[in-house]
């Protein structure tokens, strides 16, 4: 056969039919490969980016010096590595200033990842630096320069070294861990260590050894670590170095895993019914190339050639269109973004392949194989049904198609099958309801005007073809609601953690007479704090009257341990119960209230007793309620909570947290020379970088959004169009009949906005279900009803479905009928 | 030679069966011109479409030049359409998305032919449409498409040529034009020709009329 697939290709793109079909192909694999391409180079730039807060991609951390052959090991490996100590000392300055710092010393590589910062003066300009102090140098907190009334250029004192104060020390990319009981900074260099002899077997410390790398070498040097780590040695990640970032980083990933997959079932849907579009306008074509001689392999050869053809072209061109939805992405926000994003490798690309090759065969194929079924009696008879009855087998190969492509793509079961259950139950109920519906609406409609009258029997008519059509509409505004509403809870819930206003900076150390004090005085400047917290350090030393293991420096769960106890008549702000009761107010019961997570460590739960040492006094009380408490809220966070009669004999410092924008850091240096004692922390870079990211992921799942609006919009204008020939048509005699523009787009308005009501009405149920289930199993987060989905899903979906079938038609109105009827 | 004998069609209608063709029986020899006439709803065009192989007889036989047509299926009875039979049609059937040439070459490209576009150029100018041949099916006139469908139809030099009320779409100048030009390329190429129309005029010029009511054959 000499007529080729390339040349009915033409002809056909030529006759404009390929139009939607090739356009649904495209957008199919640009959608998927550029959210999935997007995604990946997003993930590797913000994993980068969250690797700044460990100041290295990966961590061991331990309270006894770790071996030097892991550094001759990473070396080797050409991983490159850093060395940091930290530790509680005494800072001498002249002959009688003192103060308690927490000293760290840093090798001359240090950071690996991040950025350290300085001012030549305390609380001057931040400079970035690339590496610490120089050996004999060493930089103070711009607090400690008042404290131990130092200044640039004069010396002090650790241990038994002498060095040089150079600069004042800023930020440090990981110093946003592990503070408490630890005085203000002093960053000295590691090779200076010895010279204070300030470090014994025994001290306080806590060693780590620093690397990173590109993944393939950093991961097989972990992997090589992993199996020599010791009791006490601990390999740190991302996660726990920094719990906000990673369940952001978590749920960010969760809503464009979801995003994709809704692209790959919008792309699905639209292929599907532009292909059975292009089928059904083929009919009359492979009738009279039958009649011509054409067999029916021949018809299938040349249609399957055609659409393998179209699938390469239309995959290329997806695959580019991927590529550059993900450049506009980057450059839309390039500004903002920190770090550079990284490949995307060839995976997304493979992905919109396999969407495009899924699509073509799953959606497209079967109804153009049927074309092979035409009858050649067609071209005398065009009154001929056509062969276009979907096989119960086309949905379930098409539903088990869209299950597998999207498990493949967000390798997340859960979430499959939270979008599953909700196009499930629209295609279920749905069906059901719309022939329902579709039927009551008739008897309503029948005693109504003219145009009601015209639209219902339109609708009527159609029932079969209009309920299947409901369904897709539905399924297709169902999609959007539910990425409309995760964005939503998941944009809320951001801004409800990191409001502009969060706590920025702690405040410890404070001394039971200065508490009134402290707070009159951020009162009258107007800086917002949190409540004042009493602070009590305490030991834990028994459970339910078992004595633990007292190894300080090694890391296990239960063992005797410091910690910070505090005292509170009602539960802190933000803290919620999930097991056992609140005491009564003004209560006089050893009773203790335990953090969640702390508690299971421990293995201790509701009812358990627990020994402590205040001081040198022993304490017991009974767990009488655990709660969940947010870490990431920068308010004051306690695991133990004890009643105040109970700790109200003990000393206590107080604690606080609170804003100050930066604008007003000055008010740091009045501060501490009026209340020199208390202790000041200072998170505002960190929260700075947190909020940065979140804003980032925000700005990037709003564009995703954006994206897969368009695909579902898509998918809309292919579901309308799928039935305009016959409106078309129908429209078009009544037009030759002399019916008025009016009733004509009347009729249709009213035709397609009840499609569209009935389509919202179901895309309303099932999304609610979808967010859910997608809330409550996959992004860990509590679900709330949102009412104003209602409103929003049924009337949008009446009005985008009404609009755009008169738009789709409006054609039959300014055209005469005859070239209307022609054309058909 | 074209022979059928007792051939029926029955179609299922409404749970009852509506016999359209009640037993026809008939011959038409090599270059023979044929008109089938009757009322509306006689079964003629039910007749054309058996004869041409386009669908399958409740019962009977058709022969054409030895081949029985019941013994093949539908992709033998396409082979045999593509290789023996040609069309012309009332409502012209072209392809709208192709050209005129383009659709003349179509059964050229579907036997495998070589030098399609030649000699389709050539049918196209003896039907007078030799500067037409870029132009699209809407762009052309009612008699124009006739005349590419017929430049279509003897393109690959049928042996047998089948009209379904060719001049029926057309004004009466127009179609007296087709007529010619189908006769005269008929005469030219040695075609067998089996019309079915209702035009007292284009029947008057066949040899023979057959004459149908109520699906059975009365005698012209």
């Amino acid at each position: 056969m000499s007529m080729t697939a390339t040349k009915m290709l033409v002809r056909d793109w030529r006759g404009g039919e390929l139009g939607v079909l090739v356009m649904a192909l495209v957008l199919a694999v640009g959608v998927v490969s550029g959210i999935s391409a997007f995604t990946t180079r997003l993930q590797t730039a913000l994993v980068q980016e969250s690797h700044r807060f460990l100041a290295a991609d990966a961590v061991v951390r331990s309270g006894r010096e770790l071996p030097t052959e892991w550094l001759e090991e990473a070396t080797r490996q050409q991983v490159p590595h850093a060395l940091t100590l930290q530790f509680p000392s005494m800072v001498y300055a002249g002959d009688d200033r003192m103060y308690l710092a927490s000293v760290k010393a840093v090798s001359s590589a240090y950071p690996l990842r991040g950025e350290l910062s300085y001012s030549r003066a305390p609380f001057g300009d931040v400079l970035p630096a690339t590496t610490g102090p120089a050996r004999g140098e060493v930089w103070l907190d711009s607090r400690l320069f008042p404290l131990l009334d130092t200044a640039v250029g004069e010396k002090i004192t650790i241990g038994e070294a002498e060095f040089v104060v150079t600069a004042a020390a800023r930020t440090e990319p990981d110093q946003g861990t592990s503070f408490y009981g630890f005085g203000p900074r002093v960053l000295m260099h590691y090779d200076d260590i010895p010279a204070t002899s300030v470090v014994q077997p025994g001290s306080r410390v806590e060693y780590r050894q620093l690397f990173a790398g590109p993944a393939p070498s950093l991961d097989a040097f972990t992997q090589w670590l992993e199996p020599k780590l010791q009791d006490g040695q601990r390999l740190v990640n991302v996660d726990e170095g920094q719990p906000g970032i990673a369940s952001a980083l978590a749920r960010a990933e969760s809503f464009l895993l979801l995003a994709g997959s809704l692209a790959v079932v919008l792309a699905g849907v639209a292929v599907a019914l532009a292909a059975r579009r292009f089928s059904e306008r083929h009919h009359d074509y492979v009738a009279i190339i039958k009649s011509l001689g054409a067999t029916s392999s021949t018809v299938n050869q040349l249609y399957g050639r055609s659409l393998l053809l179209l699938g390469c072209i239309a995959t290329c061109l997806g695959c580019l269109l991927g590529w550059g939805i993900q450049s506009v992405f980057f450059q839309l926000f390039a500004e903002q973004l920190p770090v550079q994003p990284g490949p995307s490798g060839i995976r997304p690309y493979a992905i919109g392949a396999a969407t495009s090759l899924t699509c073509l065969l799953c959606f497209a194929w079967p109804p153009l194989r049927r074309l092979a079924q035409a009858s050649p009696l067609r071209v005398l008879r065009r009154d001929l049904p056509l062969e276009n009855r979907r096989a119960t087998t086309d949905y379930a190969i098409g539903l088990v198609a869209i299950a597998l492509l999207m498990w493949w793509y967000s390798q997340d079961w859960k979430l499959t099958l939270a979008v599953l259950a909700g196009l499930a139950v629209t295609a279920g109920l749905g069906f059901c309801l719309a022939l329902t519906l579709l039927r009551g609406g008739r008897l309503v409609g029948m005693s109504a005007g003219s145009i009601w009258r015209l639209a219902l029997a339109g609708l009527q008519r159609r029932g079969a073809t209009n309920a299947l059509q409901v369904v897709i509409f539905a399924m297709a505004i169902m999609l959007l609601l539910v990425i409309i509403l995760v964005r939503t809870s998941l944009i809320d819930e951001w801004k409800t953690q990191m409001p502009e206003d969060a706590p920025n900076h702690f405040m410890i150390n404070i001394g039971p007479d200065d508490v009134q004090a402290i707070e009159h005085l951020l009162r009258t400047e107007n800086i917002p704090s949190e409540a004042f917290y009493p602070m009590i350090r305490g030991r834990i030393m028994s459970i339910n009257g078992e004595s633990l293991p007292s190894t300080d420096d090694v890391e296990q769960n239960r063992r005797q341990r410091e910690t910070n106890f505090t005292w509170s008549d009602a539960a802190p702000a933000a803290n919620e119960l999930v097991a056992g009761q609140w005491w009564t107010s003004g209560t006089d019961r050893a009773v203790v209230s335990l953090e969640e997570e702390f508690a299971e460590r421990l293995d201790i739960t509701v009812g358990d007793t627990m020994g402590f040492l205040v001081g040198s006094q022993p304490l017991e009380a009974e767990v009488t309620s655990i709660r969940q408490l947010d870490w990431q809220s920068m308010r004051p966070n306690f695991y133990l909570v004890f009643p105040p009669k109970l700790l109200a004999p003990y000393p206590a410092t107080f604690m606080t947290s609170f804003h100050l924008d930066a604008s007003n850091k000055v008010f740091l240096n009045r501060f501490i020379r009026q209340f020199p004692t208390a202790t000041v922390i200072e998170m505002d870079i960190v929260v700075e970088q947190i909020r940065n990211i979140i804003n980032q992921v925000s700005a990037a799942i709003e564009l995703v959004l954006m994206v897969i609006l368009a695909a579902g919009a898509l998918v809309l204008i292919a579901g309308v169009q799928a039935s305009v020939d016959a409106r078309m048509h129908e429209s078009a005699i009544l037009r030759a009949l002399g019916a008025q523009r009016r009733l004509i787009l009347g009729g249709l308005l009213i035709e397609f906005a009840t499609l569209g009501l009935f389509a919202g009405l179901l895309a309303t149920v099932a999304a609610e279900l979808s967010v859910f289930i997608l809330q409550t199993f996959v992004m860990d987060m509590a679900y709330t009803p949102q009412p104003w989905i209602w409103p929003l899903g049924i009337f949008a979906g009446a009005l985008i479905i009404g609009g755009l079938g008169v738009f789709s038609c409006r054609r039959v109105v300014s055209t005469p009928p005859v070239l209307v009827l022609r054309q058909l | 030679m074209i022979k059928c004998e007792n051939l029926q069609k029955r179609v299922p209608m409404a749970g009852a069966e509506l016999e359209i063709l009640k037993g026809i029986t008939l011959e038409i020899k090599s270059g023979e011109a044929v008109a089938i006439i009757g009322a509306s709803g006689s079964g003629k065009s039910t007749l054309l479409g058996l004869l041409a192989g386009l669908d399958e007889a409740s019962a009977g036989s058709i022969d054409i030049d030895g081949t029985d047509l019941g013994a093949l299926n539908e992709d033998g009875r396409a082979q045999f359409r593509a290789q023996n039979i040609g069309f012309v049609f009332q409502s012209f059937q072209l392809l709208p998305a192709l050209t005129a040439l383009e659709n003349v070459m179509l059964p050229l490209e579907l036997q495998g032919q070589s030098n399609v576009s030649q000699q389709a150029e050539s049918f196209l100018e003896r039907v007078e449409l030799g500067d037409r041949m870029g132009h699209y099916p809407l762009q052309l006139s009612g008699g124009e498409q006739q005349r590419v469908a017929i430049a279509r139809a003897f393109a690959n030099k049928p042996a047998i040529l089948f009209a379904d009320e060719p001049t029926g779409n057309l004004d009466t100048r127009t179609g007296e034009h087709i007529i010619d030009l189908l006769f005269e390329l008929n005469r030219e190429e040695g075609t067998t020709l089996v019309l079915v129309t209702h035009d007292a005029a284009l029947a008057g010029r066949c040899q023979r009329r057959i004459r149908l009511d109520g699906g059975a054959l009365v005698k012209e």
